[in-house]
């Protein structure tokens, strides 16, 4: 029992280590706050792409692209872009390498939120729309679109969270987020302290927003 | 860098590198798809069991459970391998790195699945219990017989989802040194000084999960049919 | 020349023909009334008429423009024929005014204080000006189907196509809406009504054309068309529908 507090719960290395955590803290939060509109936007494209595009090859290669990065690990996908890129004569900065393997990944969980939100609203939305002379494009940026992005509120959070979460394997490749910072603290104190502090720290951080999640879902099970 | 299109190729796909790690990769893809089966098996039976003890309604086991889905959904997954890492052989648990991963994704997938499946069961409508026990059908049965299979015909779809992404994370397995694909492909890259295995581990994952997803794409379209 | 003319206008799902050869016209100022039994292809044509269906045959002109030409400007057209839905599909996240002023901000280009203004007077004209802020799901079916009314209006089109407007709403509120649509015929406006309302058709339209099986069966006034007609098939029509809301 001793041990364990001594190991996991040192109170003094926690007072040590936590500026150096909270350093951390802050780039999971600023990478989070980079990626996540990249990769929605993106999703809200490929999205688009994919329900209203009448040829077939464009649908095919969207669907393709989706399945292809829901299929494939975000950890391996960083490391070949990270470690492979080289090899290729090109030099990806750390963040730029991180970044692209992120978006490319939650593009495709985005595309599939915003997928099935354009496909909840009602056809005769659309139809009313151009039947008052809108384009297509007007009718999706003004009526069809907003209402899709309402419907799926809920999971576009959670996906977001989800993403904060992802950060975390960033520390892999050696990026300075909030679980690097804390193994980088580990060898330093020979204590796996810090570790359990950023646990805490991610708790504060995610919990919160999970309970958050939980009520959105609620109040949109009961509409 | 080595110029020209057979440069490329000669880098990424380099037949002889290829052949002489290949077993190597195989092994390590029995090593993904044994955790990743292991993970569904334990993670779903665990979320199932935890649904229905909450299903009971007492307070004192419901909290618990609440709390556990809370704070294993909050944390990343690879923080949750690392703390049980270093903190079970601190409890005189020593596990081997197939046993921390096989865990540490296990107990993950159990608070998504139980989350999911006690969204099913407050979806069935309370008539359904009251109507089942009405015949003389004991608690358990009737969740056994009335409830959970309709509340398990609405969690699915939701659920496959998360078990391929929860799955996937096995390549965390790399970082507490299980030899799964992605640690093997490492290996074998430093050691070759070629990356042509990270392509192999490229390819043995989309062997492994893309049929899991298109699996998953067609079993949700349908069950929205019924 | 009339408003609207639909000449040998065919339509085609596959192998099923729902529409065989329809000619109509609707001449300005008219109410024109389309009646018959359900399958019979009316409201396939009407959607024909602002090309929400793409007809495979015969010829449709709109105020001298061919909606079926393949050069078809059809967004400025369809500023130019309103369309009533019998679901009324309005937007639910706007309000009312914001339903009824979004074609006339993004589409004619008004700037946003004459679009809410014009959007005002349309609403007023509909008897929903105090409701210009309310959502949809605050409204009752014949409100929203007003303001669905006041949407087409506003534009200042120079026919109103109406889908069987009345068919969703309860019996209470069919009223409030078929004395909007009456109101509107007082000012001038050209028509063309597919509905089951067979008193109001009666009552009100200029004009009342029967169809079943894809064709136009009959066509006539509404005193012809309901006191004497002269095919069979309409007699049948009428006698099972005759004065009743089928």
């Amino acid at each position: 029992m001793e041990s364990l507090i001594q190991n996991f719960f040192n109170l003094e290395i926690y007072a040590a280590v936590f500026p150096y955590l909270l350093r951390g803290l802050w780039t999971t939060v600023w990478l989070s706050a980079l990626v996540i509109p990249l990769g929605a936007a993106a999703g809200l494209a490929l999205a688009l792409g994919l329900t209203q595009s009448d040829s077939r090859a464009v649908r095919w290669s969207i669907v393709g692209y989706i399945d292809f990065f829901r299929a494939f690990p975000p950890l391996v996908l960083l490391i070949l872009i990270y470690f492979g890129g080289p090899f290729l004569g090109i030099e990806l900065g750390k963040v730029t390498a991180v970044a692209l393997a992120f978006v490319l990944n939650n593009a495709s969980y985005y595309a599939e939120v915003f997928r099935a939100g354009l496909e909840g609203v009602a056809k005769g939305q659309m139809e009313a729309a151009r039947s008052t002379g809108l384009t297509r494009a007007q009718a999706l940026r003004h009526v069809v679109v907003p209402q899709a992005v309402k419907n799926v509120v809920p999971d576009l959070v959670g996906n977001s969270i989800e993403i904060v979460k992802l950060t975390s394997i960033a520390s892999v490749v050696a990026m300075p987020e909030l679980l690097r910072a804390a193994r980088d603290a580990q060898s330093l104190v020979f204590n796996p302290s810090p570790v359990m502090l950023a646990a805490f720290m991610y708790l504060a951080l995610l919990w919160p927003l999970t309970r958050w999640l939980g009520r959105l879902e609620h109040r949109r099970a009961r509409r | 860098m080595t110029g020209g299109d057979s440069g490329f190729f000669f880098t990424f796909f380099n037949l002889a590198v290829a052949k002489q790690y290949w077993p190597n990769i195989a092994a390590g893809m029995l090593v993904t798809v044994g955790v990743g089966i292991a993970v569904v098996v334990t993670g779903t039976v665990l979320g199932l069991w935890l649904a229905v003890v909450r299903a009971l309604g007492r307070r004192a086991l419901a909290l618990p459970i609440v709390a556990f889905a809370d704070i294993m959904r909050s944390l990343p997954p690879l923080v949750v391998l690392i703390v049980l890492y270093f903190g079970l052989p601190a409890l005189g648990l020593p596990l081997s790195a197939f046993a921390v991963t096989w865990l540490s994704l296990s107990l993950v997938l159990a608070a998504y699945a139980e989350e999911s499946i006690w969204a099913g069961i407050c979806a069935v409508p309370s008539g359904q219990l009251e109507a089942a026990r009405s015949t003389g059908m004991r608690w358990w049965q009737a969740m056994r017989w009335v409830v959970l299979p309709q509340a398990l015909r609405r969690a699915v779809p939701p659920l496959t989802n998360r078990v391929i992404s929860i799955t996937k994370n096995t390549a965390l397995g790399s970082v507490v040194a299980l030899n799964e694909i992605l640690n093997n492909a490492q290996g074998a890259s430093s050691y070759s000084g070629n990356p042509t295995p990270l392509t192999m581990a490229a390819f043995a994952y989309l062997v492994v999960f893309l049929p899991l997803v298109v699996l998953s794409r067609w079993l949700e379209q349908r069950w929205q049919r019924r | 020349m009339p408003i609207l003319e639909v000449t040998g206008l065919r339509k085609s799902y596959g192998s099923t023909e729902v529409l065989r050869g329809v000619d109509l016209h609707v001449n300005a100022g008219e109410l024109v009334c389309v009646i018959g039994p359900s399958g019979s292809g009316k409201s396939t044509m009407l959607r024909c008429c602002n090309l929400l269906e793409t007809p495979t045959g015969g010829r449709i002109l709109a105020n001298g423009h061919d909606v079926t030409s393949a050069t078809v400007d059809i967004n400025r057209l369809r500023q130019d024929i309103g369309m009533v839905f019998q679901q009324f599909n309005l937007y639910p996240h706007l309000t009312a005014l914001d339903n009824v002023s979004l074609a006339l901000r993004k589409v004619q280009r008004r700037p946003k204080a004459e679009a809410e203004a014009l959007a005002q007077v349309a609403l007023e004209q509909v008897g929903l000006g105090g409701k210009a802020r309310s959502f949809p799901a605050e409204l009752s079916g014949g409100q929203q189907q007003r303001v669905g009314i006041a949407r087409a209006v506003a534009l200042k089109p120079h026919v109103i196509l109406f889908d069987e407007p009345t068919s969703a709403l309860d019996p209470e509120l069919v009223e409030d809406v078929l004395n909007v649509m009456r109101d509107l015929r007082q000012r001038g406006m050209t028509m063309l009504v597919v509905t089951h309302e067979m008193s109001f058709a009666h009552a009100a339209a200029d004009r009342v054309v029967f169809m079943d099986g894809g064709v136009v069966v009959e066509q006539g006034s509404a005193a012809d068309m309901f006191e004497r007609p002269r095919e069979a098939r309409t007699q049948s029509f009428l006698a099972r529908y005759g004065s009743r809301r089928s």
